[in-house]
């Protein structure tokens, strides 16, 4: 637990990656990128901008008129490359650690392509939209399944997935509904494992990943809730989706379970204090901010101050996230600049 | 002796120095050094609208103007020449994927013949595109003509080998012939008999056992899994035979070797058919049909031969083809570069000026170059056919203007060394030309060992007479660029070295003994009673300088050979040298 965590003794194993990983967040976007990138009129002036940022010529080679589709790739291109140079060149404990960063991507993947295969599409079609980071051998296998059981059987179980799937193999068919119950639980079995060995590391990055993990973990609970209001989700199966590793859990989580509108979670929320000022001012009106905004604020602000201890494997996983953000927002305002609908250009989350 | 060299050469250095300011009074442009940076005079252009392109590109050649943003508050994108920069832009990713075309298929980079292209004019950069376009086109179109020859030639050489392979699986088979029973254990026997029907859909399911099959290739990494997820999903009830194929395959899109298997799953019932199937796909085998009989595999497997082989010169004819338009192509590919980063760089310098009605551009030149950057304005003028000349009006102005240093090729090194601690003011004294003897001067006295410095100066000698071929060779090491850029500083160095090699008599850090050295031996085993018998057990003896060192007569250049087989050599010696380092040193602060 200790060997490799102190001060000193970090640097031995993991000194080069922190400074990679500290060089590559200078170069997130600023708040003056974004000014400038939301004066821009096409997806080419938008090309131009990015020339001068840490993104370089990326978009370079690209023959023909610019798609957001593009974009996304190319954007996303970059964090994978930078992400798989930090995992090839780390050793234990950082390699299991960007593993598990890689287990969500994985999540994602399978249930895309399950969702996939039940609406009939073809694997190869499929393939291309999963995220790079979470794929494995046998993914592609996936069409042939028919069953959880036989999902577990034939693919996961060779997969660090393995373990997250125990609560699942007794769904019986997949429909959409189970397609997200499935998702949800794998997702519960992961954040508290992840955090679990985030604790097991102890020191620093104990303290930044498990708090971050934490308000994971309740923001979901919290999503799940909102979203399963008016669909046939029983409480109790509802109550089986919250992942326990979080602050609400265990008063925040039954008075959760039983909540039955907005009014209901959002009293909950106030008994605790961080996240009784996410819920106001949050609301569905226009020049309000959506809960799902205010949330994503507060994962980024979390994000940033990882950043301001050294010595812990927090700013990887920070780097991560608050890349994707980026790239959240710099595909949101191509949408906007490529539809000419420049009315909530500004809803991105700025970082900087 | 050492101390007299020492200062003689110093006033050798300023000597120098005087030749050279006074030989600058007379024509400064001719010598490569300046005593101090250049007076510049602020300028101001105005262009007509349609001489301004060719009058920016003549500045550009001549290489004495420096311009100023007068657009700083405006964005990159919102600049009036964008759209031609974008344009350059486009031209040159096509030019970089014809080189790249040409390193793939010829396999070589493309020559440079040095040439250096005019300026084009803007009519012209629109014949320009025109041809990169064509091009880029013809060479997208004959490589996806390629990649499908490609991909038709990997499908029948896997067929190919699918038919040879599998004859070996059917033959086992064979072996044990007639067999057509039930029981599980026999699977392997009772696959295929010479009259069970096979896949066939006839109604005594019954009787014989029926078994479909399909047959592929796949890459030899995916097999450990694919057997595994195979055994998994069907539960066990398929049989899977495989073995490698010996030669690698040329993969057609990215043109790498992969070494694949042939595999055959024997499987009973449809519901396997389709599970089998997927499966296949999801791990990217190509399945390909194949006839069960022997007689109907062989002529399969004829027909595929002679396919090939007409592939093969379809092949070889496309092949050809794109070698031939490449290396037109490579032809001029480096100066079609050089054309577009030409227009590039006088669009940018265009975006830079104020263009509200006339083009009004400022910046600084030399004030000894004002007659030539009117030269140029006035070809400019000329060069784009119109009538009125362009204005330059020298301002007066309160900026600091920048500092400008004339260096040749032997003053450059020099220039960049002092530049990279600091680039002095405005009409401040250039360390420079100073630097010119005293920086290897120091070196040297540090240094100090004639036969590498010897070796040193060679070294650079070889570098400086071949400059020529290596200036064209336009190499992109570092570690190299770096040595033959400071070439000429190695060369004084290595001079120098040489000097102060001799005078510390340290050759390959042995001495030489030219002149017989001033300490006597032999006096000093009559004088000092030095005996052999001493000799032979002591292992130092210390010699008494007032008995063994012949007065009057001291060793004329250099440190006396004696030193390099006394025991205190180092000590005494490298407390010498850093005495004298650090006083030279000190003494030029």
């Amino acid at each position: 637990m200790g060997s490799g965590m102190s001060g000193p003794t970090f640097n031995i194993d993991n000194g080069y990656l922190e400074g990679l990983v500290r060089g590559f967040k200078n170069g997130i976007l600023t708040k003056n990128d974004y000014l400038n990138l939301v004066q821009c009129e096409t997806l080419e002036d938008l090309k131009v901008h990015l020339q001068s940022t840490d993104y370089g010529t990326f978009l370079a080679n690209e023959p023909g008129p610019l798609a957001v589709s593009v974009i996304d790739d190319k954007l996303r291109n970059k964090l994978v490359l930078e992400f798989q140079h930090l995992r090839n060149h780390s050793v234990e404990p950082l390699s299991t650690f960007l593993d598990y960063i890689t287990y969500s991507y994985m999540i994602d993947n399978i249930v895309l392509l399950i969702t996939g295969t039940l609406h009939q599409r073809s694997i190869s079609e499929l393939a291309p939209k999963c995220h790079p980071l979470g794929k494995f051998e046998q993914m592609e296998a996936i069409g042939a399944i028919s069953t959880p059981a036989e999902l577990y059987n034939t693919i996961i179980v060779d997969t660090p997935l393995a373990a997250f799937f125990l609560d699942c193999i007794f769904v019986q068919d997949l429909d959409e509904m189970n397609i997200e119950i499935i998702r949800n639980t794998l997702y519960k079995n992961y954040l508290e494992d992840f955090h679990a060995f985030c604790s097991g590391l102890g020191g620093i990055t104990a303290d930044v990943m498990c708090e971050i993990l934490a308000f994971e973990a309740d923001r979901r609970a919290i999503i799940i809730t909102i979203n399963s209001f008016g669909t046939e989700l029983t409480k109790d199966d509802r109550a089986k989706l919250f992942p326990r590793c979080g602050r609400l859990h265990p008063e925040g989580l039954a008075a959760l379970a039983r909540a039955v509108d907005y009014d209901q979670v959002r009293a909950v929320a106030d008994y605790y204090a961080e996240y009784k000022v996410l819920f106001e001012g949050a609301g569905n009106n226009p020049g309000d901010k959506t809960l799902e905004d205010k949330l994503f604020e507060h994962e980024v602000k979390l994000n940033v101050n990882s950043f301001l201890q050294q010595f812990h494997f927090g700013i990887f996983y920070s780097y991560v996230k608050l890349k994707e953000q980026e790239v959240r927002n710099v595909i949101w305002i191509s949408e906007c600049v490529a539809q000419r609908h420049r009315t909530k250009i500004d809803n991105y989350i700025p970082i900087y | 002796y050492c101390s007299t060299a020492v200062l003689i050469f110093r006033l050798l250095d300023f000597g120098l120095l005087r030749l050279t300011k006074r030989a600058m009074n007379i024509s400064e442009r001719d010598v490569g050094i300046s005593f101090r940076s250049e007076e510049m005079t602020r300028i101001q252009m105005f262009l007509q609208n349609d001489s301004a392109y060719a009058c920016v590109s003549e500045f550009g050649e001549l290489g004495l103007v420096q311009f100023s943003d007068l657009n700083e508050n405006v964005n990159e994108f919102q600049r009036k020449y964008i759209n031609e920069v974008r344009r350059c832009d486009e031209m040159e990713r096509k030019l970089r994927y014809i080189e790249k075309e040409c390193r793939k298929c010829i396999n070589q980079s493309p020559p440079d013949s040095g040439e250096n292209p005019e300026t084009p004019m803007p009519s012209e950069m629109f014949n320009l595109e025109l041809t990169f376009e064509k091009l880029e086109n013809e060479l997208k179109e004959v490589n996806s003509n390629k990649e499908t020859l490609m991909k038709n030639k990997l499908e029948l050489t896997e067929l190919k080998h699918i038919l040879r392979k599998t004859q070996t699986f059917f033959d086992e088979a064979q072996l044990t012939l007639g067999q057509t029973s039930r029981s599980e254990e026999s699977m392997s026997t009772s696959l295929l008999s010479a009259e069970a029907p096979i896949g066939s859909s006839s109604g005594d399911s019954q009787q014989s056992p029926k078994f479909g099959f399909i047959a592929g290739v796949i890459a030899r990494e995916r097999v450990p899994s694919f057997e595994r997820m195979l055994w998994r999903a069907c539960r066990g009830n398929v049989f899977l035979r495989q073995t490698e194929i010996e030669t690698p395959l040329e993969d057609p899109v990215t043109g790498e070797e992969v070494s694949k298997c042939v595999f055959i799953i024997f499987f009973q019932g449809e519901q396997l058919k389709t599970k089998v199937r997927k499966i296949c796909e999801g791990y990217k085998a190509t399945m390909y049909p194949c006839p069960e009989s022997q007689a109907e595999r062989r002529e399969m497997s004829m027909g595929v031969m002679t396919r090939i082989e007409d592939i093969q010169t379809v092949l070889s004819q496309t092949a050809e083809h794109q070698t031939r338009l490449l290396s037109n192509a490579a032809r001029s590919i480096r100066v079609w570069f050089r054309k577009v980063k030409k227009i590039k760089a006088v669009y940018h310098t265009l975006n830079l000026c104020n263009t509200q009605k006339a083009i009004i551009a400022e910046g600084w030149c030399p004030s000894s170059e004002l007659d030539r950057v009117n030269l140029a304005a006035r070809r400019g003028t000329e060069r784009s056919g119109t009538d009125i000349p362009a204005i330059i009006n020298t301002m007066a102005t309160r900026r600091t203007p920048p500092t400008y240093h004339r260096t040749n090729k032997f003053t450059n090194g020099f220039q960049a060394i002092v530049d990279a601690y600091g680039v002095a003011d405005y009409r401040e004294i250039n360390p420079a030309p100073f630097t010119l003897i005293t920086f290897p001067f120091l070196f040297a006295v540090m240094f100090g060992d004639c036969g590498h410095g010897s070796i040193m100066f060679l070294f650079a000698l070889w570098m400086v007479i071949n400059e020529k071929k290596f200036l064209a060779e336009k190499s992109t090491n570092e570690m190299w660029l770096m040595l033959f850029g400071g070439r000429y500083i190695i060369l004084l160095m290595g001079l120098f070295s040489v000097y102060t090699g001799l005078l510390y008599n340290d050759c390959f850090s042995k001495s030489l003994n030219i002149f017989g050295s001033s300490w006597s031996l032999a006096e000093t085993r009559e004088k000092m009673n030095v005996t052999m018998e001493t000799l032979r057990t002591t292992s130092t003896i210390q010699l008494n300088p007032a008995v063994t060192f012949q007065t009057g007569s001291p060793y004329p250049i250099g440190i006396d050979p004696i030193w390099n087989i006394s025991k205190n050599q180092i000590v005494f010696l490298n407390s010498y040298k850093m005495k004298l380092s650090i006083i030279l040193g000190v003494a030029q602060m």
